[in-house]
């Protein structure tokens, strides 16, 4: 089995596998508890916090547990703009996360403004100062998407919407172990991190508060994480997140070589007859998005599958249905069919060249049979014979 | 003494509706020594009050996927639901609006079902394509696959499959065309899957609750109110719309009448719906278009068969005469009851399928049904 999804979720490591089976013997009882057991669990929660903290270059003290990345974007974007609606700036190419959110303020009586990221190209931190943003007004954005790898220039961004006094967050869930944190942090207001992006058990995530920025309470009952976001965080899952966290600077070390592997593997694509998505601007070099004009990117995922080869079409919540890619949609809107064909290759610093280049002999066999269509189309009566190009 | 050697394990792909049969089926194939692998078509929504239905539900899907789940193989639900409105749904309301009645199962298992199965078991480098449905294959002396009867008549599925390419027959399995529905109830009971007791649907699929009427009005708008008239064409009553009603219908007639009185004929044109007694509701011959028989076969005389016109009817022996290509007219021994434009026409030497097409709507002429 070749495993190509980690934009999706990165494979445990040894070492996250050891904390969380630590984690499971020393750390069940409640963090809340004041006993001794109860401080046991508290200690690895907090020795995790900090990794985590290190990881992003930011004080534990202002980092929150929450259940997923998910979490993460829903209640930094709904937090920050509890307040009266103004104007939201977005991009086009939102995580589901985020976008569902902004919706759903759009409905309270935000006015949207949207960053087009059209042939995969971010607009430059000007198109943020001809907004003219008030202190009212925010700027929520993602970093990394997480379909195609483009990197948006969220510290610009960010700089200019801070200049006019507008508070941001910055979906930095597709980053960690990706970018370098350092330029962000004292440009934004909040930013969120999904653990199974870099090799952490589905389950934990986090939010970062710019020390003095207050949300809403996320739940309410016990007063955990300082009253912010009451019940107790899944101490097993942040544990794993924490020790994947001690691991996102090795992580960095590889991005030449990863970036190296990117570029082989693309032209490998593209003699394939596979058009890039979001090649016409920076991207992190740990994904290839590809579509193959004609083909079903939801079906070529179950036939990779089947030959060995993991690997998704779409965001991984809604790939059981044949949507088109949201992200690809919004860069080369009017080519419908390119996003329905879009195939998400997503690797991590563990990945060698020989998994793709065993990949793409995956790919190989499959693209021959989705190729070759049965010899002669089954006649049909009058009432579907026009309808047979679906099974093209 | 010879050891058995084991059979080279083929890649089958099985449609799994989330029912007991194709679920029987896959488990059949996976104890028979078959690498399976599930998949289910996802091919239609239901909405509010729907919901609790059947075939095309997500509790369908479940289903399929607890059973596949049960059985420890792979599971993958593809999502059809634009082509099957296309080809399915949009054709049957307009096929409502016509004043026919139209046979979904038929299109939906040809075009949409079997035909795009075969296709995605090549493209998934599957050898097979298996369903639970009940009907036989064989191969003849000249090599070509014939669809043949399940052997339990009460289940029998052959009347929805004519008409499938030699293409499409090749990479078909039907591992339950030997069984009747006890023992496959039996054998669920045995492998012990988690819808063993799930009923089997009786209506279709996108419509669970079997308002037809109610379901072509939410896709097509109100239908225009008419008149049902006798064959003098005497108003009896007013109607909500020719979709509420199919030829040989008796109930909801909408009068009160001393003898049983049957929806004869449906005129779209005048949106009336032309009743009649028992007697008139006979015929001795039906029209069929859209023929297609099977490879081999290609009629251009007269020639004896049996004909089944829906899917609860015991095929009628009759006298097939090629017309235009594409169209007979069959001559009934006997006369039949609800001779239904729309419906399925399928022509049988027994149990085998020799080819089938739709019965024509005829004309207002009362003359020829006596």
């Amino acid at each position: 089995m070749i495993y190509l999804d980690h934009h999706a979720a990165s494979p445990l490591e040894e070492g996250v596998r050891e904390a969380c089976g630590r984690a499971l013997r020393e750390a069940w009882a409640n963090p809340s508890s004041t006993h001794r057991l109860g401080q046991s669990a508290r200690r690895l929660l907090e020795e995790a916090r900090a990794q985590v903290a290190e990881a992003c270059g930011v004080a534990p003290l202002d980092l929150i547990w929450t259940s997923g990345g998910t979490e993460a974007c829903n209640w930094g974007v709904e937090g920050l703009c509890a307040g009266p609606p103004a104007r939201l700036v977005t991009s086009t190419i939102e995580h589901p996360a985020v976008e569902e959110s902004v919706q759903a303020l759009a409905r309270r009586g935000w006015r949207i403004e949207r960053l087009k990221v059209e042939a995969g190209r971010p607009p430059g931190a000007s198109a943020i100062e001809a907004l003219g943003l008030g202190p009212a007004d925010r700027l929520i954005c993602q970093w990394v998407n997480h379909e195609v790898g483009t990197i948006l220039p969220v510290e610009d961004y960010a700089a200019a919407a801070k200049r006019s006094g507008a508070q941001v967050f910055v979906d930095a869930s597709q980053a960690l172990g990706k970018l370098d944190f350092s330029g962000l942090v004292s440009q934004v207001d909040a930013f969120a991190l999904a653990a199974p992006k870099i090799g952490g058990p589905a389950g934990a995530g986090a939010l970062w508060l710019r020390r003095g920025v207050e949300l809403p309470p996320r739940f309410v009952g016990g007063g955990q994480e300082r009253g912010r976001r009451a019940g107790s965080p899944d101490v097993l899952a942040c544990v794993g997140f924490g020790a994947a966290a001690r691991r996102v600077g090795e992580r960095l070390a590889q991005r030449e070589r990863l970036g190296a592997m990117q570029r082989d593997f693309e032209a490998a694509l593209e003699a394939r007859g596979g058009l890039i998505n979001g090649r016409e601007a920076a991207r992190v070099p740990t994904v290839s998005n590809v579509s193959f004009p004609g083909q079903r990117a939801a079906l070529l995922v179950h036939a990779l599958d089947i030959e060995g080869l993991c690997v998704s079409s779409g965001p991984a919540c809604s790939s059981a249905l044949a949507q088109p890619s949201p992200t690809v949609v919004a860069m080369y809107p009017g080519h419908e069919e390119r996003a329905q064909a879009a195939l998400r290759f997503s690797w991590g610093a563990s990945t060698e060249w020989a998994e793709l280049e065993a990949a793409l002999a995956c790919l190989d066999r499959v693209l021959a049979r989705f190729r070759r269509p049965l010899a002669s189309p089954p006649a049909q009566p009058s009432f579907s014979r026009e309808a047979r190009s679906d099974h093209d | 003494m010879t050891e058995a050697q084991p059979k080279p394990k083929r890649r089958i792909l099985v449609a799994m509706s989330g029912g007991v049969d194709s679920a029987v089926a896959a488990a059949r194939l996976l104890e028979g020594g078959d690498e399976v692998i599930g998949l289910t078509l996802h091919l239609w929504d239901a909405s509010g009050a729907q919901q609790v239905g059947r075939c095309c539900s997500a509790e369908d899907r479940e289903d399929a996927r607890r059973v596949c789940d049960h059985l420890g193989i792979a599971h993958y639900v593809v999502d059809e639901r634009s082509s099957f409105r296309r080809q399915v749904v949009d054709p049957f309301v307009e096929a409502y609006r016509k004043g026919e009645t139209p046979s979904p199962c038929v299109h939906c298992n040809r075009s949409l079902k079997l035909g795009g199965l075969a296709e995605l078991a090549r493209q998934f480098g599957a050898e097979k394509v298996a369903t639970g449905h009940y009907a036989r294959l064989r191969r003849d002396a000249q090599g070509l696959m014939r669809l043949h009867r399940g052997v339990d008549a009460s289940k029998d599925q052959s009347y929805f499959l004519f008409g499938l390419p030699q293409t499409v027959l090749e990479c078909l399995e039907f591992p339950l065309g030997e069984w009747n529905k006890e023992q496959v109830r039996a054998e669920a009971q045995r492998y012990a899957l988690p819808n063993a007791d799930k009923k089997d649907s009786q209506e279709l699929c996108f419509v669970p609750d079997g308002d037809v009427q109610g379901f072509v009005q939410r896709e097509s708008g109100p239908s225009p109110q008419g008149e049902v008239v006798d064959l003098q064409g005497q108003v009896l009553a007013r109607h909500q719309g020719i979709a509420a009603f199919t030829v040989g219908q008796r109930r909801g007639l909408g009068f009160a009448s001393g003898e049983a009185r049957y929806v004869l004929r449906i005129l779209p044109d005048r949106q009336q719906v032309v009743v009649g007694g028992a007697e008139d509701v006979v015929c001795l011959e039906a029209e069929g278009e859209g023929m297609q028989w099977r490879e081999g076969f290609a009629p251009r005389a007269p020639f004896e068969a049996e004909v089944q016109i829906r899917y609860r009817h015991r095929a009628a022996p009759a006298r097939i005469v090629p017309l235009a290509p594409g169209s007979v007219r069959v001559e009934f021994q006997e006369a039949q009851r609800a001779l239904t434009p729309g419906q399925a026409l399928v022509v049988y030497a027994g149990d085998e399928v020799l080819g089938g097409g739709f019965i024509r709507a005829k004309q207002s002429r009362s003359a020829d049904c006596a």
